[in-house]
This record gives structure tokens, sequence and C-alpha cells, in this order.
């Protein structure tokens, strides 16, 4: 089933972008699907982390969307555990997409609020 | 102090809470890094529990402290 997802990558800083932008390349060839939109690209670049993780106190954040089959998913996120400039990922599904920061909606359509 | 809040997000206009607001997030935490009660913050359950899942997120993605001021 092809269903919507958001990935957030937190790289090595210490990489050149370039390198980055390659590896972002090679595993989303992975979770590519026939006839789905290639991912949408959402990079924050380099910023501190809240805590060192494996020694690093920056990293930097990618974060990407796309639809693709869960079944893919596994071997996605084999590839990324067993690469070492990825120092952390999160793999959510995001079929319901959070409402936009700083974006108020023109009217009230909240009717599900109490 | 018996001040009945609304929901904060409610105001904001917020349905589904972004984990990856840590600005918006850092304010329903203590100072210390502790989720805020609903209690305090006046947020409203179902609120609280995307909240809750966003700051366990964020953390995850070290956006926010697992606990501030601590260094180990």
């Amino acid at each position: 089933m092809i269903r919507p997802y958001e990935v957030v990558y937190i790289f090595d800083s210490a990489l050149e972008d370039e390198a980055i932008a390659q590896k972002l390349t090679t595993v989303h060839a992975m979770i590519q699907v026939e006839g789905a939109e290639p991912p949408v690209l959402n990079i924050w670049g380099r910023r501190t982390l809240a805590y060192p993780i494996k020694r690093h106190t920056t990293g930097y954040y990618v974060v990407a969307n796309f639809n693709t089959d869960a079944t893919l998913l596994p071997e996605f996120e084999r590839a990324l555990k067993l690469d070492d400039a990825v120092l952390r990922f999160l793999v959510v599904l995001n079929d319901t997409p959070p409402t936009p920061a700083q974006v108020i909606p023109a009217k009230g359509d909240d009717d599900e609020e109490e | 102090m018996r001040v009945k809040k609304g929901d904060p997000f409610a105001e904001l206009r917020i349905r589904v809470i972004d984990y990856k607001d840590e600005k918006l997030l850092s304010r329903f935490v203590t100072e210390r890094g502790k989720i805020l009660p609903r209690r305090l913050s006046g947020v409203s359950a179902r609120h609280q529990r995307q909240l809750s899942v966003a700051i366990k997120r964020a953390r995850y993605l070290a956006l926010l402290p697992y606990i501030k001021g601590h260094h180990g």
C-alpha cells in the first residue's frame, strides 16, 4: 500500500553538502515507486543538537516527504542504520500532515475542538 | 490561582501538532525538560496526547533535550 511518509535525517555535520545530497539520492532511490513523485526535501542544514549523539554536538538536518510502499521501508531503514554518516533518522507516517507553524488558516474549520 | 485557561492549541488554530516545531513544543516543558501536565498548561486532552508524542519524537531527534541542564 502506498502511503505518505516523512523522514527526518540527522547527518554528520562534518560531511560536505554534496556528499549528503548524494547519499540522499542513493537512499531515496530505494523507496522510489513507479508513478510516485520524487521526495520533497526540506534542508534545515547544520544545527546544534540538544544533546550529543555519537559524540557529535551538531548535525545536518534534512526532512523528506514522499509516498512509498511500506514493504520497501525495512530495507531503506536498514541501509540508514548501517550508514555511519547518519547519526539518527526517524520515519513517520504522514497521513495527517501537521498544521504548519505560523500559518493561520483563514476560517475556523476546527469543529472537532471543544 | 484557579484560572481556567483555554486550550493554547485551539487558540493558535493548530489541529495536528508538528513534532519538528521545537519552539512551540518548548513552551510545554518545564525548565528541566519534563512535559507539563495539562492541569498547568490548559491543553485539551486530545492535544495533550498529540503533544506528548510530539515532544518524545522531538527529543529523539535532539530538537529538545531529555533533561535540561544535565551535562553528563
